[in-house]
């Protein structure tokens, strides 16, 4: 019996030194628990959100087709729905010249492949 | 020696329809100084009705800029399927897109028209830019487009 108290004793004493200390410092940092605090400081902080963006010229693009209109080239009216953001994002990029076949669309021959220059 | 000549007869004349059937052609796009980045651009043919018979070439990679090609993406619904294996990359300004491709005969005078759509990032889609019949008597005649092509011609 006095085995099991004497136990309890050193236990509850042992507890005492380590968490009272610690929960101190998580409420009520003093200077000479700064570092220990600071610990608990840091973790609590929430990590900043930070959004990456993709290809930062998605939203340059106008939406100024006129189908029907005289198209006179002085017709330079703001549309001002630049962002238009809603372009095929997820869509998958056409094949390169060279990579596949062209399409059998009836319009190619079986001959040579398409051949592309820039000057 | 009588059985070789009549092979050779049959080849020559199962080759010689393939040949005929397909020829090279040579689309030549020349761009205005627009001041502008890269122009996409999308050749495509329609038929006498005006009906989207197939894409010839795509110049942009990006598929999510291809509804600025409007006629043509309304005629597609923007199916990259189409333009498979016939994209290369957009057009500079000033600069001049010359492409080969071996092209059936059949889709000369026969009532089919090239069409070639614009589009410019940050300035104003041009769809219809440039509407010629495929004739072979049109062959080698420039035509201008309506706002970014300088000239465009097919040689054959």
């Amino acid at each position: 019996m006095k085995k099991t108290l004497t136990l309890l004793v050193a236990s509850t004493a042992l507890t005492a030194a380590i968490g009272v200390p610690a929960w101190s410092a998580m409420q009520a940092p003093s200077d000479i628990l700064r570092p220990i605090a600071a610990l608990f400081d840091d973790a609590s902080q929430a990590m900043p959100l930070v959004l990456a963006s993709d290809d930062d010229d998605d939203d340059r693009w106008r939406d100024g087709s006129r189908r029907g209109h005289d198209d006179d080239d002085d017709d330079d009216d703001d549309d001002d729905d630049d962002d238009d953001d809603d372009c095929r994002g997820g869509a998958r990029n056409s094949a390169p010249a060279g990579t596949v076949a062209p399409p059998q669309n009836g319009l190619f021959g079986n001959g040579a492949p398409p051949q592309v220059q820039v000057n | 020696m009588k059985s070789i000549l009549a092979t050779l007869a049959l080849t020559t004349a199962l080759t010689i329809p393939g040949l005929a059937m397909a020829r090279p052609v040579t689309l030549t796009t020349t761009l205005n100084n627009y001041g502008g980045d890269g122009a996409y651009l999308a050749l495509y043919v329609t038929d006498a009705s005006g009906a989207y018979v197939g894409s010839l070439w795509m110049a942009g990679g990006k598929s999510k800029y291809y509804e600025h090609l409007s006629d043509w993406y309304r005629a597609t619904g923007g199916d990259t399927a189409q333009v498979n294996g016939i994209t290369g990359a957009s057009v500079g300004a000033g600069r001049t897109l010359e492409i080969t491709l071996d092209l059936a005969d059949a889709l000369f005078d026969a009532g089919y028209t090239l069409h070639i759509d614009a589009a410019v990032e940050d300035m104003r889609d041009s769809p219809n830019e440039v509407a010629v019949p495929l004739t072979t008597d049109g062959a080698g005649t420039p035509v201008t487009g309506r706002r970014y092509v300088a000239s465009f011609a097919y040689d054959m």
